[in-house]
């Protein structure tokens, strides 16, 4: 099996939950965020030594939950301090982006790094539209137009121009172009039948978070599978990649007692102006297909906010324990799911660096090695 | 409106469908003959364009002297000195006419000012998947958008004889080595469209073109197959109008309009 050490760069020092979309950043204090960002940097630079495959960031707008506008900034700082761990950016929000400049930066960080991208695309969440003012009922479209765009940016041997509805881009030659010939493996998150069916099109990995049940997890990473053989691609287990939130401590009981209030900080205080911006976007655009894409989605995080801890890890939603118990949690995973790539979100709202750290040398002593062989 | 004329030349009578007024625009069919798709109406708006019938097509007849892409190349510059009084025009290819619009631009230099080739025939390779007998096969070849083609109002008859005559003019040869080896000699600048999702062109073939025509450019259409102007007449009418109008400017962005 294989493992990613994921940072979402979170702001840990809110008091109380801002009530209403965008989050006031008044309480913001730049010297600790210089603070924060070299503490997460190399936090995020000693996964590689813990054994980590991929150490991955992602993008985010607008938001103490995740201090990460623009995780290639992040990757290309870990591209200084680390020498062989794969940089997974997971990934550029592609419909609110130019995608040209998202193909030259990804380039960039595949040729820096000695080919050690892995290139992750995803739609983002609702409230990231408002942020950079594009309409959610584009947001399919613009993501299947850019996809294309960007291959071919990496891929054409000769200038070339794109005319497409929602972009035109009529003279293109990037430099550098990615060093992984013909490009950098791709990834895109799906949680639902609709994005397994494109990602499988596409023939990229899947990634999947926030896992509410094992069962529907399953049935939607049976639909990646067989759109993509359809498509001529057979997903292997490392093409099945699943984000867990963990914490690896010395007793489950004391995991327990880290996990459950880092969990109340996340859902109840960092991620609260998103639930309200949520609930705007999704109640007037069509972010989604359907009615019931919809319902899906909101009925998945009203579930996971309202479960205790012990459902969560009942559920398969995060690994929490002794390495011995979090061994077991993972070969659940891989036994019911087929997965052969879990992505460990081990800094949990406020949980401290220190217990991070813990965990991370916990993963390397203990876990890892009961599980690689998988 | 299109009006239908035949005009008498040297080899035998050629016929066109003409509407519009302005610059002059010839426009090459497929091989399946000429269509009135959206992007040739709409550019009917700007331009003076004239929709030229390969002799032989839709129940005109061939000219004896007129055998191979090189000789419909030289029909057509006759054309253009004899209607349109010799000053060069600008002019659109669509796959098999594509072919014959490179070999007027490599043979008369001078009569052709901007050449647009939509998925130009001429440069391919043998492959197992075209052409096929299959309807199914090829329509999922042709066509990114089958909702979008019009029925044909040729008789079934009538477009194996089309697909027969195209055929006649290129004596089994699918890679015009000839045409590829004077590719460097056009001076018009061009346009290259491809459809995203193309498959009866190669993309090699668009490469070749896009490295040897000195002037060029190579434009991919998202959501188009071979069949550029019926499945996405949208976005490939306001590329074509634009590169049309616009030359080599075409690549800056103009402001949008409020």
């Amino acid at each position: 099996m294989q493992f990613t050490f994921f940072h979402l760069m979170p702001w840990p020092d809110l008091k109380e939950a801002p009530t209403e979309w965008p989050a006031p950043n008044a309480a913001f204090d730049g010297e600790r965020g210089t603070e924060l960002y070299e503490s997460y940097i190399s936090t995020m630079a000693y996964a590689e030594k813990c054994g980590f495959d991929w150490v991955a960031a992602n993008e985010h707008h607008f938001s103490p939950y995740s201090l990460m506008a623009n995780c290639n900034l992040v990757g290309a700082a870990l591209v200084q301090r680390t020498k062989s761990v794969k940089l997974a950016m997971l990934g550029n929000l592609l419909p609110l982006l130019n995608p040209i400049r998202v193909a030259e930066e990804y380039a960039m960080l595949d040729v820096m790094s000695g080919g050690r991208l892995v290139a992750g695309f995803v739609r983002g969440i609702p409230h990231e539209y408002i942020a950079y003012n594009v309409a959610p009922s584009e947001s399919r479209a613009r993501m299947r137009e850019a996809l294309a765009l960007i291959t071919k940016a990496w891929t054409e041997p000769e200038p070339f121009g794109w005319e497409s509805e929602h972009y035109q881009f009529r003279s293109v030659s990037i430099w550098p172009k990615p060093r992984q010939k013909p490009h950098p493996r791709m990834l895109m998150s799906a949680t639902n039948d609709e994005s397994a069916e494109f990602v499988g099109e596409h023939k990229a990995m899947l990634g999947m978070a926030l896992i509410v049940d094992l069962d529907g997890a399953a049935k939607t990473i049976e639909t990646y599978r067989k759109v993509a053989r359809a498509h001529g691609f057979d997903p292997g287990p490392d093409d099945i990649v699943i984000m867990q939130q963990a914490v690896i401590a010395d007793s489950d009981e004391e995991a327990r007692a880290l996990m459950a209030p880092a969990l109340k900080y996340f859902h109840g205080i960092l991620m609260r102006p998103q639930q309200d911006a949520q609930r705007i976007v999704l109640q007037k655009t069509r972010f989604f297909g359907t009615d019931a894409q919809r319902e899906h989605f909101v009925g998945r995080l009203t579930t996971l906010k309202a479960r205790t801890l012990e459902d969560q890890i009942e559920a398969g939603s995060v690994l929490c324990g002794t390495p011995e118990t979090v061994v077991k949690q993972i070969k659940r995973l891989k036994q019911r799911l087929g997965a052969g790539h879990i992505i460990l979100n081990m800094k949990i709202g406020n949980i401290a660096d220190s217990v991070v750290k813990r965990g991370m040398d916990l993963f390397r002593d203990q876990v890892r090695p009961q599980v690689a062989a998988l | 409106m299109f009006e239908t004329r035949d005009v008498t030349l040297s080899t035998g009578p050629l016929r066109v469908h003409s509407a519009g007024s302005g610059r002059p625009l010839l426009h090459l069919h497929t091989a399946a003959g000429p269509r009135g798709s959206d992007v040739v109406k709409a550019l009917a708006g700007r331009h003076r364009v004239m929709a030229l019938v390969t002799p032989g097509f839709d129940g005109t007849p061939t000219h004896p002297a007129v055998t191979d892409f090189q000789g419909l190349a030289d029909l057509y510059a006759e054309f253009i000195t004899k209607e349109i009084g010799g000053e060069p025009c600008d002019v659109i290819g669509e796959s098999f006419g594509g072919r014959i619009a490179l070999w007027l631009a490599v043979r008369h230099p001078k009569l052709v000012d901007h050449l647009v080739l939509e998925g130009p025939a001429g440069f391919r390779r043998p492959s197992p998947d075209w052409p096929t007998t299959d309807p199914e096969k090829r329509q999922r070849m042709l066509y990114a958008r089958p909702d979008r083609v019009p029925p044909d109002t040729r008789s079934v008859e009538q477009q194996a004889a089309n697909s027969a005559t195209a055929a006649s003019y290129a004596h089994g040869v699918i890679f015009d080595e000839a045409l590829a080896a004077r590719l460097p000699e056009i001076t018009a600048r061009t346009l290259i469209v491809m459809g995203e999702k193309e498959r009866v062109i190669p993309i090699e073939a668009a490469h070749l073109m896009k490295a040897r025509i000195p002037h060029s450019h190579l434009t991919y259409v998202f959501g188009a197959a071979h069949a550029l102007e019926l499945d996405q007449p949208e976005l490939v009418g306001r590329l074509v109008a634009d590169f049309l109008e616009r030359g080599e400017s075409f690549i800056v962005r103009e402001a949008d309009v409020a």
